[in-house]
């Protein structure tokens, strides 16, 4: 970005078998100084699709984004499910790199063909909105092209800005969201990504045999599997199936982390949600790229099916609803659609906004406060900008003691006193708190066998067991989804692999699966140890061991000792 | 005191077939003849392979878990099983 050059490199030979999060975390951990600021020149925004997306392995479009996140302070990969990493990869662009940083003000937006990549002026869309901005890019680019954003949050390098991309109907809905890594592309000086994939070779497949061989197994599985199938569960309901499942489990938040059930959450369920997207004539099932078997997506509108807002995921509902008593979903599609205008991760919104109703800023069950706070980022003001660097921050500035966040990022929608597990991985996932590092295939493939009581607190092997399966799913492009599937159908897992050796001409078998994930888990752990993280960082804050979480009156009370055993 | 339950999705038919709405059922049934969840189960002709998650009183549970006066059950059809399940232990009784 420093002299607004671009340019096509061919993959060096050992990076050929790497994809998503294996080739963002190899990329940032070879290329960035590990104490660099992640806001200046010697920082990285690397995406790159899985190993088959773009071919036509079901379930599969999936983008990871990798960079030095502003919000942990370590390695960061966020990934979204869209078009865009589809096109992408039939450009046979393996990664793409941002780097150096471009003086001054200006903004610039790059467009990628598969003739080059050249750069235009960016400026006419700074300060406004994505919904208008993308009809706009849309409108000049052509309906076919896949656009990546940032928005107006990260034009104040706000630590809770995602990397949009659009989803079908090219609404600015599907986030690589978590960590800020928006905020890095914004410090570059880069808006926006156009991604032409006319005239693109599309994804070369060394062996077509194995490969066929490979997605027909995985697409029986998936259409096998009560969650995955057509009309299953995911198909119905969405994400937000998990509504009423983790309050009924006591490990829904409630209030900023104050209960973990309530009566209400049933107002803002996936059912409710699924039969009010059908009275007002959204879309629902929906999928959020071309080839999805599972289809959780949807279109939510306002009342009449105007003015579409995309997807309500489960993580935003419970985020901007139920953390903040907001039971009702109006509210929260509305807040959704804010954060999805600015350029907001959902989850660090929704978290900060708990903190900044805990400090007094609006109150509990205040929709339309909440929204004024958006507002207050939308007008770039002091309030807006101490809001926009997230849970740990706003905490901190309003004299909050409840900040629910581990290397500085707001929790996800698991109570880690209810779910004891879940905290693990909060506390010693690389990504600070994330849900999605611990959401994999069963600990029961990986080995380790049986289960484990939710508030038994000896979780280190199955915490890390899944962190290794999820970081080895995270580079293939398949969708976290395709897990439930594949727990229960072993037929499915060999598709998988089968389908990579077809893509790639490799020989993997089953049990590769966790060697790959545990190199991919070692380069992040190595990279957070060079930026200075210790095992003290794999903690989680005091108020989760102090204060009893009603209606379970648990703590967490899983030891150092145990948490330093993960890895 | 009798016991509370919740059916979710699909299972709400079970107990009134032409239900409306998205809501969970809610209604309490008479301790007399319930010892343990399966017994539920039973009195609604729900088979095993029906249902996946049952919490009663916000303990993941599993059939032989036995259930008394006040307990509040709450129970998901099968294609509900979305959930971190590796984090979770059916408790049983003997």
């Amino acid at each position: 970005m420093t002299t607004l050059e671009a340019k096509f490199e061919d993959l060096p030979t050992d990076y050929a078998a790497l994809g998503g999060r294996g080739m963002t975390s190899t990329i940032v951990s070879k290329e960035v100084p590990a104490t660099c600021n992640p806001l200046g020149i010697h920082n990285k925004v690397v995406f790159a699709p899985g190993i088959v997306t773009g071919t036509k392995a079901p379930t599969s479009g999936r983008i990871s984004v990798g960079g030095k996140s502003p919000l942990t302070g370590g390695i960061k990969e966020a990934n979204a499910g869209t078009n865009f990493a589809q096109k992408m990869a039939r450009l046979r662009i393996g990664a793409m790199i941002i780097e150096g940083k471009h003086e001054g003000d200006d903004y610039y937006l790059l467009k990628v063909t598969k003739d080059g990549a050249e750069f235009a002026d960016a400026n006419k869309w700074v300060g406004k909105g994505l919904y208008s901005t993308y009809k706009e890019l849309f409108k000049e680019y052509g309906d076919n092209v896949g656009i990546s954003a940032v928005g107006i949050s990260a034009e104040i390098l706000g630590a809770m800005s995602g990397i949009c991309f659009n989803d079908p109907e090219g609404l600015p809905s599907r986030y690589a969201g978590r960590g800020g890594l928006g905020a890095v592309m914004a410090s570059k000086g880069l808006k926006f990504i156009i991604m032409d994939e006319t005239d693109a070779p599309g994804v070369e497949i060394a062996n077509q045999e194995v490969f066929s061989q490979g997605i027909k197994k995985l697409m029986d599985a998936l259409k096998e599997h009560p969650v995955t199938q057509p009309k299953g569960g995911l198909n119905s309901y969405g994400t937000s199936v998990l509504v009423n499942i983790i309050n009924e489990a006591g490990g829904l938040p409630h209030r900023n982390f104050s209960r973990g059930q309530d009566e209400r959450a049933e107002k803002i369920s996936g059912e409710v949600k699924a039969e009010e997207i059908q009275k007002r004539g959204g879309v629902r099932p929906h999928f959020c790229s071309p080839g999805c078997i599972i289809q959780c997506s949807e279109v939510w509108t306002k009342p009449g099916g105007k003015d579409p807002v995309g997807v309500l995921e489960y993580e935003s509902v419970w985020a901007l609803g139920a953390n903040c008593e907001i039971y009702d979903l109006d509210a929260i599609g509305e807040l959704n659609r804010a954060c999805n205008d600015l350029g907001l991760d959902t989850i660090e919104a929704g978290t900060t906004i708990g903190v900044a109703m805990e400090g007094g800023l609006a109150k509990f069950g205040d929709g339309k406060g909440a929204l004024k706070l958006m507002d207050e980022i939308r007008k770039k003001t002091p309030t807006g900008r101490i809001l926009a660097q997230g849970t740990e921050i706003t905490g901190k500035v309003l004299g909050v003691t409840r900040i629910p966040t581990c290397k500085g990022q707001g929790f996800p929608a698991y109570d880690p006193r209810a779910i004891k597990g879940i905290g693990v991985t909060y506390a010693t996932t690389p990504m600070g708190a994330d849900h999605t590092a611990g959401y994999a295939i069963a600990p029961e493939i990986m080995g380790v066998g049986g289960q484990v009581d939710p508030r038994d607190p000896k979780k280190a092997e199955v915490s890390r067991n899944l962190q290794v399966a999820t970081a080895a799913l995270d580079a293939t492009g398949y969708c976290l989804f395709t897990a439930f599937a594949i727990l229960d159908i072993p037929s499915g897992l060999e598709g998988i692999v089968e389908s990579l050796n077809g893509v790639l001409g490799a020989n993997l078998v089953v049990d590769d699966v966790a060697v790959i994930g545990k190199q991919i888990l070692d380069v992040e752990l190595e990279f957070n140890k060079r930026a200075g993280f210790t095992a003290l960082d794999d903690r989680l804050p005091e108020f989760i061991m102090e204060e009893k979480l009603p209606p379970s009156n648990e703590v967490f009370n899983v030891t150092d000792d145990e948490l330093d055993s993960v890895f | 005191m009798p016991i509370r339950v919740k059916f979710f999705g699909d299972l709400r038919k079970k107990v009134q077939p032409d239900i409306k709405g998205s809501l969970p059922l809610k209604f309490n049934i008479d301790p007399d003849g319930i010892e343990r969840i399966s017994d539920i189960l039973d009195k609604y002709n729900i088979k095993e392979d029906e249902i996946i998650h049952i919490f009663v009183n916000g303990r993941y549970s599993g059939l032989t878990k036995k259930v008394k006066n006040g307990d509040i059950v709450a129970i998901f059809p099968i294609n509900m099983s979305v959930l971190y399940k590796w984090y979770f232990k059916r408790e049983e009784d003997e």
